[in-house]
């Protein structure tokens, strides 16, 4: 099973999209979505394979010393998530070319290059099985999805929710990637197979309540949970196709993915499962409050996904087999009635120009085919039968009413569903039936591309209605199984008989059916309360946010005031302050003796010269002056290196000088030439005093340092080996350019982009329009 | 324009620069390398700066100083890919034995500090002499 040529091959249609796209015009959706598609056949023809063995894993080596392996895991969940992944990609991409068909053809290849790149990055994400290769690749997806909800650069909007989604995806990121590498602490393993064969171990072992929390944070920022939930609504600003991809039917249901997965890991830490429950209600709450508040097209059907995300997140925190099955048989569910109504909202939005549900009206009359799969769609939404949507309902209120819990989570449960019951209303009849005169004409009909999406997701949903035992043997069963780590045997059928979840799902649907024919009132009066607004929004996210952006403003406007006496006089009182309590606080404490060598003449004159030099350019008068007198004391320096065996710290020390005093005198030649002291005598009593506390600290440091025994293991490592091993008798170049090369590598690189940046400073400083063209 | 100068200064240029050079190879067993190099080659330039000006210079070079740095860069990254090949491990040094002579890509590493160093330094020369000049 090639794992990496189903990745490689979705990363080579990423990286060709961009150039190849324009050249294929107008059909280039449909061209491109062959890739998607082949994968996803080459995927489904696993399907048998996996209902008999259950796993195929493959290894390969990565980086053997980190114990990271390029290690991939196919079971029945990762089957059913690349399936989707794929799939749904598929029609993207179709939709897409569509989508984008008015636009300049470079802006589609854009988009198709970034769905491609993003497919890639859940495709590895789901696919991985081992976790610091699955992190990269959900790095890859938090930075795909920045790309494209930032995809209309230009606005405003789009920027800022950008950066929202991705400090907060990326630093949940971050959270995971601890949470990962404390498995790894524990365990000594980070492949996930082992990981869950070895649960009572990482149970048992002292990192087991940060690991959790710290993957609770990772999977709550991906899939919008609270106190998180607010960057998925702002996301919207993304363009519909990618709306309907990343932010419904894949990458948020990543955090889902990974709270799966991990339940069968933590399914004997009862606090998991429990929180689970907690921030699921909590959040699907919140949601399906706010999507009664909202009013644009998108922004109801994001609230109404974060909605969902809740309810899998609740899903995963029951315990036993009916949950297991209710959270597969809801994931894909989701996945195909939301993507569907993100089509046709897309569809929607782009043929008349109005966003807000309180514009559209009567647009069944322009688009009748896309109004039919939104009517289905919204079918499956409310749960009703026969449509798939209602059999994973049933399965919501078995898996609650079989589990420990009181009926708290059940009445939650059928208040949240009678909201998405109104939505899918609100959403499917009112912008394409009602208020005909809103609406009278259209920028463009339907095209074929627009249509695939929709009808296929939303007939599909009522196809696994009627052939409901085929998509529980096929898909539900192998995937429900991955997850519980037995066999489960499914029965995902239309008819349960006349049970407690059928009574559940009549309440549902006739609250559901209210709350639609009220919707306008319950809406304006929702939205007239002042106090609602921004109540459950992004204030605190603001509030972080802005008080860093204010601590950081603060700090610079003190510790970057413009003044170059200020940076020295802060950098030296610094390195004054650390090396003094260093030394005072160290264990050895200060040993302060003689060194034995014999007293050289020739030394002590070079000191004095540098004595001299130093002592002038304090009393120097000008700029330029000063800057030879410290020239002396840097030569100096230098001689002194030579004589104490250093030849090469003594020519660079010479080369350096000799620069310095070019360098610094173009500087200075520009400078006015001050005949009095610009500083108070304040200001230089506060220099000397820092002055002569550097030299005083810096002379301790020096004598104590020396006069403890030093460690000339490595020195003689280098002297010994250099020759034989590197082939250079100069110990200090065979260091720098063979052994340490890779810090030589670094230190070149800060060399260069450092003085790219002055060098840039310096250009737009000074630079005269139209005649600095040399640069 | 100090004619003395302005005449010497071809001779220290290339003195300076065939130094650096030397400098730079004999660097792995005496001291030198790199690192000094590029500043003897930068010097060398600087010399051009001052006693003709910076266009005079640059015409010497003929390329852009950061173009110069990006190379050196370039140099010292591709150095290391080598040892991928054989050892699978970055920057493991190749070597070749020429008549006692040992070369290898540790000095086409050396090579890449001292364009970057050389190509640093003159960048802000350049710049600056051009503002002083002006």
């Amino acid at each position: 099973m090639p794992f990496e040529a189903i990745i490689a091959i979705a990363l080579a249609g990423a990286l060709i999209a961009r150039p190849v796209a324009p050249l294929i015009g107008r059909w280039s959706g449909w061209v491109f979505a062959v890739l998607p598609l082949s994968l996803f056949v080459f995927l489904a023809a696993h399907i048998p394979q996996i209902g008999v063995e259950g796993v195929l894993l493959a290894t390969h080596e990565w980086i053997p010393s980190l114990g990271i392996a390029l290690g991939f895991r196919l079971d029945g969940f990762s089957l059913l998530f690349s399936l989707l992944i794929t799939g749904i990609g598929t029609l993207v991409v179709i939709y897409a070319g569509s989508y984008f068909a008015e636009k300049p053809p470079a802006q589609a290849g854009r988009f198709l290059a970034l769905i491609l790149l993003f497919m890639t990055a859940m495709l590895g994400t789901v696919l991985s099985d081992d976790l610091i290769v699955m992190f990269v690749f959900w790095e890859l997806t938090s930075l795909t999805s920045f790309m494209l909800i930032g995809f209309d650069s230009h606005k405003l909007e789009a920027r800022k929710s950008a950066l929202q989604s991705l400090l907060v995806t990326g630093g949940g990121g971050l959270a995971l990637f601890a949470g990962i590498l404390l498995i790894g602490l524990t365990l000594g393993t980070f492949s996930f197979t082992e990981v869950i064969a070895r649960s009572d171990e990482l149970i048992a072992g002292p990192y087991l309540v940060p690991i959790i929390i710290l993957i609770l944070a990772g999977a709550f920022t991906k899939s919008a949970q609270f106190p998180f939930h607010f960057w998925l609504p702002n996301a919207m600003a993304a363009p519909t196709p990618a709306s309907a991809y990343l932010h419904s039917a894949t990458m948020v249901k990543l955090g889902v993915f990974l709270l799966a997965r991990f339940d069968g890991v933590f399914a004997d830490v009862p606090a998991f499962g429990v929180t689970l429950v907690i921030f699921g209600m909590i959040t699907m709450s919140i949601a399906a409050f706010e999507a009664l508040r909202a009013s644009g097209f998108k922004a109801v059907l994001a609230q109404s996904t974060v909605a969902s995300l809740g309810i899998l997140v609740m899903l995963i925190g029951l315990d036993g087999e009916v949950a297991v099955v209710a959270t597969v048989g809801f994931i894909i569910t989701h996945a195909f009635y939301k993507a569907a109504l993100f089509f046709c909202a897309g569809t929607a939005i782009h043929a008349t120009g109005e966003s807000s549900l309180r514009k559209l009206g009567g647009l069944a009359r322009f688009l009748p085919i896309t109004a039919a799969a939104a009517v289905l769609a919204s079918l499956s939404m409310a749960g009703l039968p026969p449509f798939v949507g209602f059999i994973s309902k049933e399965y919501l209120f078995e898996a609650q009413l079989e589990s420990n819990w009181n009926m708290v989570p059940v009445i939650v449960a059928v208040l949240v569903n009678a909201i998405m019951v109104g939505v899918a209303g609100v959403v499917s009849i009112r912008p394409f039936f009602l208020n005909r005169d809103r609406i009278t004409s259209v920028h463009h009909g339907e095209k074929p591309g627009l249509l695939v999406g929709p009808l296929l997701l939303a007939s599909a949903g009522i196809l696994m209605g009627f052939f409901s035992q085929y998509a529980a043997q096929l898909l539900i069963a192998p995937a429900a199984s991955a997850l519980y780590g037995a066999p489960i045997d499914v029965s995902f059928a239309l008819w349960h008989g006349l049970t407690p979840m059928l009574a559940l799902s009549a309440l549902v649907v006739t609250i559901g059916a209210l709350i639609l024919v009220f919707w306008d009132s319950i809406h304006i009066v929702l939205r007239r309360r002042r106090v609602l607004h921004g109540l459950f929004g992004d204030r605190g996210y603001q509030a972080v946010h802005d008080g860093i952006l204010g601590f950081a403003r603060a700090s610079t406007r003190w510790l970057q005031n413009g003044d170059q006496n200020h940076y020295t006089a802060i950098v030296v009182a610094t390195v004054v302050l650390v090396l003094a309590v260093g030394m005072l606080a160290s264990e050895d404490g200060l040993a302060l003796a003689l060194s034995d060598d014999p007293f050289r003449i020739s030394v002590i004159a070079v000191l004095a010269i540098a004595a001299v030099g130093a002592m002038s350019s304090i009393f120097a008068r000008s700029l330029i002056a000063a800057l030879v007198c410290v020239g002396i004391v840097g030569f100096a320096s230098a001689l002194l290196f030579m004589m104490n065996g250093a030849p090469d710290l003594a020519l660079t020390q010479f080369a350096v000088e000799t620069l310095l005093v070019i360098i610094l005198s173009a500087i200075l030649l520009r400078l006015p030439v001050r005949r009095h002291h610009t500083r108070s005598l304040t200001e230089r009593r506060r220099d000397g005093f820092l002055a002569v506390a550097f030299s005083g600290v810096i002379f301790v440091a020096i004598v104590s340092m020396t006069a403890m025994p030093l460690d000339f293991r490595l020195s003689e490592y280098f002297g010994q080996t250099s020759y034989l091993e590197a082939y250079g008798r100069n110990v200090v170049n065979v260091i720098l350019v063979d052994y340490r090369a890779i810090d030589t590598l670094g230190e070149i690189a800060v060399v260069a982009f450092a003085t790219m940046a002055a060098w840039a400073l310096l250009r737009s400083a000074t630079a005269k329009p139209g005649k600095d063209g040399k640069g | 324009m100090p004619f003395i100068l302005s005449t010497l200064s071809r001779l220290f240029f290339f003195i300076m620069l065939a130094v650096s050079l030397f400098i730079l190879l004999r660097g792995h067993n005496e001291p030198g390398g790199g690192f000094v190099g590029g500043l003897i080659a930068a010097a060398a330039f600087a010399t051009l700066v001052l006693a003709n000006g910076v266009n005079s210079a640059r015409a010497v070079l003929r390329i852009h100083p950061v173009v110069l740095m990006g190379v050196g860069l370039g140099l010292a990254v591709l150095s290391g890919l080598p040892g991928l090949v054989s050892n699978a491990s970055y920057l493991s040094h190749w070597w070749v034995d020429i008549a006692g002579t040992h070369l290898g890509t540790a000095t086409v590493f050396d090579v890449g500090v001292y364009f970057v160093v050389m190509g640093g330094i003159l960048c802000l020369v350049f710049r600056l002499y051009e503002e002083a000049v002006q």
